[in-house]
């Protein structure tokens, strides 16, 4: 799917989030957005995952403005689309169902409810559960094909962040959108997550990435968006944006000395 | 009056018939009235929130005795609903139960459903959920307290002696068997009449009633 942002802007109560940002994610491309907290990095993202409504500006997925389609046209478009927030927010379930959600309720509704009734059954005889191969081959990609029949409150935080980028790839995404996926997790889960953002991208996937890691975002990115204060200060290829930025505040952040003083930027 | 004793087993199936009866269908319509009340409340912010969710937490202790007044007015021969003809009959009861129970099974659930993290919905949202999903995934995550509140619904409802007997009259056929007889009014009329053993064996019935219920409806929720 080919994501385009042309001059988008969002506000709640007047008050500008984003303002004219304008970048696009094209098929087996990984475009990461970096940028201090509070820069709207997150807003940018719910707006690619359609959550929410753009208020300025065109958001189009191929070429097409899901937000001028029917509920039910945009949720076909929603489909194609993975998001996987900053913390990892499972359902209080096993892993596999976890994983397993987002084809379970894509399921016409007359099978949805035979499975909720065989389950409800199972519940009074036993309680044995089954995964599906789709289910096993998502864990597998991050590392934990042999704990789908874990409790999900069981897991440590890595592994339930691991778990919800799972559940993320299970549906096959065309667009997977990453909120800080890896901030709370070790240099080997960080490693084992780069792996599948790698492997989605080799897929023909595209990534829309944002971190707080300026050494991920070098590793993982085509091409890496700052954003600052709402605004989309520079965006280019990886290397050029680290190694010959064009923007001054660009070059200090990445440096790691762009400092703040009461909200305003030091000159 | 041998006939209605805890000798004759007729009696005390008749009783435990027409209680199961009266309060599982009455919580079954006040479940189906109150988890879509939670529901609209938790899911909404509108002015007013904050009163409807005191009154309903003040329904959840409204005495018994009171709504058994207030229904038997309502359906008595001068009242809105007196041609349907239902004071003293199981109708009636259930009736009573239901507004007894609904407070307590929407106050339990709302709070529960409150409670789900909004990354939780965010999470069902993300995944590809519509609005009915999200409902769903939000009511399985509350699940518990879902069932916590229908239980204690059904504990209101069975356990329950003043409205039933306002609006039921605790009767019995000359036979022996109940037509608005419930396990707790059988057990105020026999400790009156001094038949403590009778008493007795029914409160401890209805102890295993509740019990039983409970293990089966924790046991499908998943606990």
């Amino acid at each position: 799917m080919n994501l385009d942002l042309d001059d988008v802007s969002y506000g709640v109560d007047g008050t500008a989030i984003l303002s004219d940002v304008s970048l696009s994610v094209g098929s087996g491309e990984v475009v990461t957005v970096i940028g201090p907290s509070g820069a709207g990095k997150t807003t940018l993202l719910r707006l690619a995952a359609l959550f929410e409504r753009p208020t300025g500006g065109a958001l189009r997925c191929d070429r097409t403005d899901p937000w001028a389609l029917s509920r039910e046209d945009r949720l076909a478009v929603r489909r194609r689309i993975g998001m996987v927030f900053q913390r990892a927010s499972l359902f209080e379930t096993s892993v596999a169902r976890n994983v397993d959600i987002g084809r379970r309720i894509r399921r016409p509704w007359p099978q949805r409810l035979r499975g909720f009734g065989r389950r409800l059954a199972d519940r009074l005889v036993r309680d044995e559960p089954t995964v599906d191969d789709r289910v096993l081959e998502a864990l597998e990609l991050v590392g934990l094909g042999d704990a789908w029949d874990r409790d999900a409150a069981s897991l440590s935080g890595g592994e339930a962040q691991r778990v919800s980028f799972a559940r993320a790839l299970a549906t096959d995404p065309d667009l997977l959108v990453l909120d800080e996926p890896t901030s709370d997790l070790d240099p080997r889960n960080t490693a084992i997550l780069e792996q599948a953002i790698d492997r989605s991208r080799e897929r023909g996937h595209g990534v829309l990435l944002a971190t707080h890691d300026m050494h991920q975002a070098e590793r993982v990115s085509d091409r890496v968006a700052f954003l600052l204060d709402g605004e989309l200060v520079e965006i280019g290829p990886a290397e050029r944006v680290f190694e010959d930025p064009r923007d001054e505040r660009t070059a200090r952040f990445v440096r790691g000395d762009l400092l703040y003083d009461d909200n305003e930027l030091l000159a | 009056m041998p006939f209605e004793s805890i000798a004759d087993p007729t009696y005390l199936r008749s009783i435990v018939r027409v209680s199961l009866t009266v309060s599982l269908t009455a919580v079954l319509l006040s479940t189906a009235l109150s988890l879509p009340i939670a529901f609209a409340v938790g899911f909404s912010e509108f002015r007013g929130k904050r009163l409807i969710t005191a009154v309903i937490n003040t329904g959840m202790g409204f005495p018994s005795v009171v709504v058994g007044l207030l229904v038997l007015m309502a359906l008595s021969s001068s009242g809105p609903f007196g041609s349907l003809e239902l004071v003293y009959t199981p109708e009636a009861m259930i009736l009573s139960q239901c507004v007894l129970a609904a407070p307590v099974i929407t106050g339990v659930a709302l709070s529960s459903v409150e409670s789900v993290d909004e990354a939780v919905r965010d999470a069902a949202y993300g995944v590809g959920g519509t609005r009915a999903d999200v409902a769903l995934i939000t009511l399985k995550e509350a699940r518990f307290g879902v069932v916590t509140g229908v239980l204690a619904g059904f504990g209101r409802a069975i356990s329950e002696v003043g409205s039933v007997l306002i609006v039921g009259g605790n009767i019995a056929y000359a036979d022996g068997t109940s037509k608005t007889r419930t396990i707790t009014t059988a057990i105020t009329l026999e400790t009156r009449r001094g038949e403590f053993e009778t008493a007795l064996v029914l409160g401890a019935v209805l102890l295993a009633l509740v019990l039983l219920v409970n293990g089966v409806v924790m046991r499908l929720g998943g606990r």
